[in-house]
């Protein structure tokens, strides 16, 4: 007993950190959502001006594309990992392990630096246009119309280039989770799945698919929760192309000191992140019966 | 495993699906790497010609130099009070028990699937709170200290998970066998536990470092002047698309490659795809 409240005093210097720089600063962040934004001055009190704002036309819009960028950052990841992972699976240890580094040590990598990397790649001056160019199919597509006539193939400062950067940022965010419940599979029932004629399309349809379900939902969740709140690969990789609601948060506290509303849009991030995870727990619980 | 046509034909498309992945999640990096000894003016690729031009450029000029120092100091701090203040935790949860241990849990690894977005503009607001309320007086916003706070509380939870991964390994029967011996309570963690998970313990502190030497959004609130690398080459990413970039990138790949091996020998890679699960 006496040893428990000790072990129990171990956790005071992390509670204590927290109550500081955690919990402190989002309750002002809930505090400041209800102010009043007014000739640059904020006033405390019970005003909904911020939450209204969110729902107004502009907003809404942003945050829809902010969620549809962000599915189609979590789709494009769960069909790139799917493959990793059962690769995973199947190696011995050893090629296992290297393809966990492979997997892994890019996720230690700055962010930017990820980034800039595919600056380098999709930008007009990057290096498929400059092939592009080089076998004159920029050329064709500017005759056509298809591009205009300084420009070259689309591939950043738009939706892709938004939604390609993630993907590769939150790749391992997906690839795990899905490993550890493939690796949970008991590999008899594939393999008497197998015996009894199962072609490798009905086996993943029927067995490998749906036992993977609990690792998916949770690499589906994590995913999305992270690009919901992702600032700069969409401006690096949107150009001015692509507005998320982290930017627009950004915006309203570094350029115009507007605390209330972006208070009250980080207070709508986050239930939203609340609700998916709300909502992930619960097909937790339906594919686990 | 047995292999009828059809499977081996699967295995083999398998493989070439994964080469491609590979290629998509390496590519990039290569190129950056290839373009960092650029001796031009500016990128393309390939170079037209190479040199170390773009190394000596970063490592002499001030800015580079300053944020380089920055993030250097503050990752340096951050790592061992992480460690330190996680492994604490980590071994409070592991060794108690008590109602709402879970919850205390969840609360504890919140930090990672917070927005960062959202923890950098309120730790931004408390910043501002604290240089301008009289009697603190403490310069928040744009200082070092500040940053270290900050990331220290980003890095917390991947170092709870870490160490408490290596605390679930050990062998308890050890530290029972110390206390019968007439060993304390401290002796026990200092001499016993301690040593016995000193790979989580080394993989807490290279994560935090890692983590913290990279960290961008809740800084980029927080600074203003003192800029630390990943802010310094996002400002220069914005303003021109500089081969200084791709140089600094490829000297923190290198840094971040070293520390991974070290990761990786310790086992340690492993417990990050715990975090993760």
């Amino acid at each position: 007993m006496k040893a428990n409240k000790r072990s129990m005093t171990l956790l005071l210097p992390a509670l204590v950190l927290y109550l500081i720089t955690f919990t402190a600063p989002l309750v002002v962040l809930l505090v400041l959502s209800f102010g009043r934004f007014d000739k640059s001055i904020t006033t405390l009190g019970f005003h909904l001006d911020g939450y209204i704002k969110f729902f107004e036309p502009t907003y809404l819009r942003v945050f829809f594309d902010t969620f549809f960028i962000s599915v189609y950052i979590t789709f494009f990841c769960l069909i790139l990992s799917f493959p990793v992972a059962i690769l995973m699976r199947r190696v011995q240890p050893f090629m296992k392990n290297i393809i966990l580094f492979c997997v892994i040590s890019p996720l230690l990598t700055s962010i930017i630096v990820r980034n800039s990397a595919w600056m380098l790649v999709l930008g007009n001056q990057g290096i498929i246009n400059q092939f592009a160019d080089y076998i004159g199919l920029n050329d064709v597509l500017r005759d056509m119309g298809l591009i205009s006539r300084f420009a070259g193939l689309p591939l950043m400062n738009n939706v892709f280039g938004v939604v390609l950067g993630t993907v590769h940022v939150y790749l391992p965010f997906m690839v795990l989770p899905i490993y550890a419940s493939l690796s949970a599979i008991n590999p008899s029932i594939e393999e008497s799945a197998r015996n009894l004629g199962a072609s490798s399309m009905q086996l993943f349809r029927n067995i490998t698919w749906p036992l993977s379900l609990p690792g998916v939902i949770a690499g589906c969740t994590l995913v999305f929760i992270l690009s919901m709140g992702l600032y700069v690969t969409p401006v690096i990789m949107g150009g001015n192309k692509v507005v998320t609601i982290p930017m627009i948060i950004t915006g309203l506290v570094r350029d115009r000191y507007n605390w209330p509303t972006a208070s009250a849009f980080s207070v709508m991030l986050l239930i939203t992140i609340l609700f998916t995870v709300y909502v992930s727990r619960l097909l937790q619980r339906s594919v686990k019966v | 495993m047995a292999a009828s046509p059809g499977n081996r034909a699967s295995s083999k498309l398998l493989f070439i699906v994964n080469a491609l992945i590979f290629i998509f999640i390496f590519a990039p990096l290569v190129i950056v790497v290839i373009q960092s000894f650029t001796n031009e003016n500016h990128m393309g690729f390939p170079p037209e010609s190479y040199g170390v031009r773009w190394y000596a450029y970063v490592m002499t000029d001030d800015d580079w130099q300053n944020s380089f120092m920055n993030s250097l100091i503050v990752a340096s701090i951050v790592a061992p009070l992480s460690m330190i203040v996680g492994g604490m935790a980590a071994l409070g949860l592991d060794r108690s028990d008590f109602r709402g241990k879970q919850a205390v849990f969840s609360y504890l690894i919140a930090p990672m699937v917070l927005p960062h977005i959202v923890l950098g503009m309120a730790l931004f607001r408390i910043g501002l709170f604290l240089d301008t309320s009289e009697g603190f007086a403490l310069n928040a916003t744009d200082s070092l200290w500040f940053y270290v706070v900050a990331h220290t509380t980003i890095t917390i939870p991947y170092a709870i998970i870490t160490i408490g991964a290596s605390l679930q390994t050990l062998d308890r029967n050890l530290e029972e066998a110390a206390q019968i011996l007439g060993a304390s309570y401290f002796k026990t963690i200092f001499f016993i536990t301690i040593p016995l998970i000193k790979s989580g313990l080394i993989g807490a502190f290279i994560f935090s470092f890692i983590i913290s030497f990279d960290e961008f959004i809740v800084t980029y609130f927080l600074a203003t002047f003192n800029q630390t690398l990943p802010i310094q080459i996002y400002s220069t990413l914005m303003f021109q698309l500089e081969p200084s970039i791709a140089s600094i990138s490829t000297l923190m790949l290198a840094l971040t490659a070293l520390l991974t091996l070290v990761l990786m020998s310790r086992g340690q890679l492993v417990s990050f795809g715990k975090i993760i699960k």
